[in-house]
């Protein structure tokens, strides 16, 4: 074990492979930066160049953008209000607010820190405990998810400010939309009306950039409109959030204060991004919002969240990106790719002849022991490089919204195009934004509807494959300790919550 | 985004272009132009389809002349680029590269405004033959052992299966209606969830391609119960056929690149003959060996045969369960 520990320690710090690994965070930070581009989404077009690389080196490149990405995808959404990436969805919810508030740059470093702290630890527990965490992995089957599933959706819209009629109505319109397409389990379609560019359903991308982006966009750019139509100034909020002027850089810094009062968030985050992580099947965006859920049940300044809070963006950001280390566990213990990022990882392997499995670690010892240590001091490179640009982002985000606005809009839509490189997701882009104008209007939770959007397909899968292992019986449903034990939990909560907590009017 | 790229490439493909004509016996008479050539996948990247292809598209411009973009499209269930390739001009530059679901069985059951005949098959890459297979502990360990089981308990044994009506559940269908036998059919997202949940001992059976279980029963990890093929995997060389155990039902599916059929014959066949020697090129070899891909090209001639054997052969298992009259 020892005597490979050298060569691979040679290895993973070469220049060359530290200059990979560097490329590849500042691709993805930047990527991550613009809706609808994502890390995932550089790491599919550079596949082909692993053909070409020394594995150490290529390796080191895709952990960089992956890394990078999982951070980058805050950026745009703390600074614009749009989810650079599925992952960052939950992040929003605070950053935008903290953003709009005059603190842009408060909330990118709780990001950050909260982010490489999340990442570091869930890397360390891929390292020792891939096994044993694989294995509890698998004791999750149709009913053990479909109880996640079930208890995340009560979660998240449970606690969506006190309003628990408006977030459930949320998260079932968000499933809805989530069963245009085809039946997954019969081949059927549904509410496609006769429409078959809908048979493959809604993509994620475009219905997250379009319900919070978009619609921001619109809302902005008709205020803009109004204001200069009646010529009347639109006053604080519009200040607040466009001119550089009034935004006072030297009181946006984050202080070691605060940044101790997100730690509780951020461990949240980080244990609950890397459970969910090892699942597989349970992606970033799921962890980051159950983080976020429960860190506020715990948080001493509850009524903060949604209002711009720092320890939502730690939670929410630690628990995306703690999912990124072992996200690889099943990959590593039984080749199974556990996410979208595992399989191009699992891609990548395959490329360079090395199968993605159990035995992966003693054919291959050099190179998985390099991409080990990569994996760790990519975050420290993550950090550097980060702290490096995000004065200029945080810049980029005070810009006049006249400016801006239209930017972002194009970058969403050519984003949301070449993400899928389908028409009709821009479509479904726009559309989506007009529904999230129509839900701002009415101040209906956006959070809820995305994550039953998100969780529905697995949910549904769980659910029917669990009915079909149980021949029909719902008692099946109970049948795991694991699943009473999350109903008994969601039950609990959710009564709390409607009777207990209630925003008192 | 291919119309922004394409005014720029323009320029470079152009320069690119006069420095092949010095290269001898390359550009001779190509009834292609200079425009790259787009392999369109109706799948997501990362998976076997998109692997194959870009071997293709890594070793093939040196014989073929353009460059080689593999283009992902994986929406509508793989339709978007089936109809991409469809509305695209017939030149020889924009090619499907499927397996049948999208293609055979989608244009029997989807409402599609193209038939079978409206395609042409340029070359197939390989053969892939489904096989079934289990954990190590589970008391199915054969075929023998599964038709025992189900015999004695019809609707008892639990199959994970990928996408109804796919490349690994057919079979299984074809396989009940040869043999009378029942299970419950659980449809799953994909190989990886399959296998999880087999190995979680969630449910009884699933099936496969072989290269992505070949190291795990090697090891003893996974046990393959059968391949519905005529011959054995070459990478699960102790695995019985279907056929060996007294059951006829063969049903392998394939990896094909498809033109559609209004493209020149010309054009057809200097993209059959450039791919074909690229794809025999010591590069090329190496790199399908390194990827496990299994690479036998087949030409455009025999790729045909193939093509229409599994349209009749896919259009009776559907005709015969009720999805089409």
């Amino acid at each position: 074990m020892l005597e490979s520990f050298i060569p691979a320690l040679m290895l993973a710090f070469s220049p060359e492979v530290i200059l990979y690994v560097a490329i590849g965070v500042f691709m993805g930070v930047t990527l991550g930066a613009i809706p609808g581009l994502s890390g995932d989404m550089a790491i599919a077009i550079l596949l082909p160049i692993v053909f070409f690389l020394e594995p150490a080196a290529a390796l080191g490149l895709l952990t960089g953008i992956y890394k990078g990405g999982m951070f980058g995808g805050s950026i745009s959404a703390i600074s614009f209000g749009v989810p650079g990436t599925p992952g960052s969805a939950a992040t929003a919810i605070d950053g935008y607010q903290a953003k709009l508030k005059g603190y842009p740059n408060k909330a990118l470093m709780t990001a950050l820190y909260s982010s490489v702290i999340g990442d570091s630890t869930s890397d360390l527990v891929l390292i020792f405990l891939a096994l044993p965490l694989a294995i509890v992995a698998l004791t999750f089957g149709p009913v053990e998810f479909f109880a996640l599933y079930a208890f995340s959706l009560l979660l998240i819209s449970a606690l969506t400010k006190g309003k628990v009629a408006k977030g459930v109505a949320m998260a079932a319109l968000g499933v809805l939309l989530a069963m245009i397409g085809r039946d997954p389990m019969g081949g059927t379609l549904r509410l496609t009306f006769g429409i078959p560019e809908l048979a493959g359903g809604l993509a994620l991308i475009p219905v997250l950039v379009g319900i919070f982006a978009v619609s921001e966009l619109i809302i902005q750019l008709s205020k803009a409109w109004m204001a200069r139509a009646s010529r009347i100034m639109d006053d604080t909020r519009q200040k607040a959030e466009s001119l550089l002027g009034d935004y006072d850089a030297s009181r946006d810094k984050l202080t070691f204060k605060e940044f101790r009062s997100t730690m509780k968030a951020t461990w949240i985050g980080t244990t609950m991004g890397t459970l969910i992580g090892a699942l597989p099947g349970a992606g970033s965006s799921l962890a980051a919002f159950i983080s976020y859920g429960l860190a506020q049940r715990f948080s001493r300044n509850r009524d903060e969240f949604g209002k711009g809070s720092l320890e939502g963006v730690a939670a929410a950001e630690a628990g995306n990106s703690a999912t990124s280390g072992s996200t690889l566990i099943p990959l590593f213990a039984f080749g199974i790719p556990g996410s979208a990022t595992a399989a191009l990882f699992g891609a990548a392997f395959i490329l360079m002849g090395m199968t993605p499995g159990p035995r992966l670690i003693y054919d291959h010892t050099e190179v998985i022991y390099a991409l080990f240590l990569i994996l760790i001091y990519a975050n420290l490179i993550n950090l550097i490089l980060s702290q490096f640009l995000l004065p200029f982002y945080s810049k980029i985000a005070m810009i006049q919204s006249r400016i801006l606005l239209p930017i972002v809009c194009v970058l969403a839509i050519l984003g949301t195009f070449a993400a899928g490189n389908s028409v009709i997701d821009v479509w479904v882009l726009l559309f989506a934004g007009l529904l999230g104008v129509v839900l701002r209007m009415f101040n209906f939770p956006l959070a809820p509807l995305i994550l039953g959007f998100i969780v529905a397909p697995g949910a549904e899968r769980a659910l029917r494959q669990s009915l079909l292992i149980g021949r029909g019986d719902w008692m099946h449903l109970l049948s795991s300790p694991i699943a009473i034990g999350l109903y008994t939990v969601a039950a609990i909560m959710i009564l709390t919550f409607t009777l207990v907590l209630r925003d008192k009017k | 985004m291919f119309h922004k790229i394409k005014t720029s490439k323009k320029v470079a493909t152009t320069a690119v272009a006069s420095m092949m004509a010095l290269a001898p016996g390359i550009t001779a008479a190509s009834p292609l132009s200079n425009d790259p050539i787009r392999l369109v996948i109706p799948f997501g990247p990362g998976g076997g389809s998109d692997i194959t292809a870009r071997v293709l598209s890594a070793t093939a411009p040196e014989f073929c002349g353009p460059r080689i973009d593999v283009v992902s499209m994986p929406g509508a269930a793989g339709l978007e680029a089936v109809n991409f390739v469809r509305n695209a001009e017939p030149n020889g530059h924009t090619l499907l590269v499927t397996d049948y679901g999208p293609i055979v069985t989608s244009g029997f059951v989807d409402d599609v405004d193209w038939s079978h005949d409206d395609w042409q098959p340029v070359m197939n890459f390989t053969e892939w033959l489904p096989t079934v297979y289990t954990r190590p502990d589970h008391p199915i360990q054969s075929i023998d052992d599964w038709v025992a089981a189900a015999t004695a308990e019809p609707g008892s044994i639990t199959f994970g299966h990928a996408s109804p009506l796919g490349l690994v559940h057919l079979p299984l269908i074809l396989f009940e209606m040869e043999t009378g036998l029942e299970n419950i059919h659980v449809p799953t997202s994909g190989g990886g969830e399959t296998r999880s949940l087999i190995m979680g001992g969630h449910i009884d059976l699933g099936m496969t391609l072989p290269p992505s279980i070949a190291s795990e029963v090697a090891a003893g990890e996974l046990t393959a119960l059968g391949i519905f093929s005529e011959e054995r995997s070459p990478v699960l060389p102790d695995t019985p056929t279907f056929r060996e155990a007294g059951y006829d039902v063969v049903l392998p599916a394939w990896l094909m690149i498809f033109a559609t059929s209004d493209v020149p014959a010309e054009a057809v066949e200097h993209l059959q003959d450039c791919f074909m020697e690229a794809l025999a090129s010591p590069t090329a070899v190496a790199m399908s060996n390194r990827v496990n891909a299994g690479i036998e090209p087949l030409n455009a001639a025999d790729s045909t045969v193939l093509y229409q054997n599994t349209v009749a052969n896919i259009g009776g298992i559907l005709r015969e369960i009720g999805e089409i009259d």
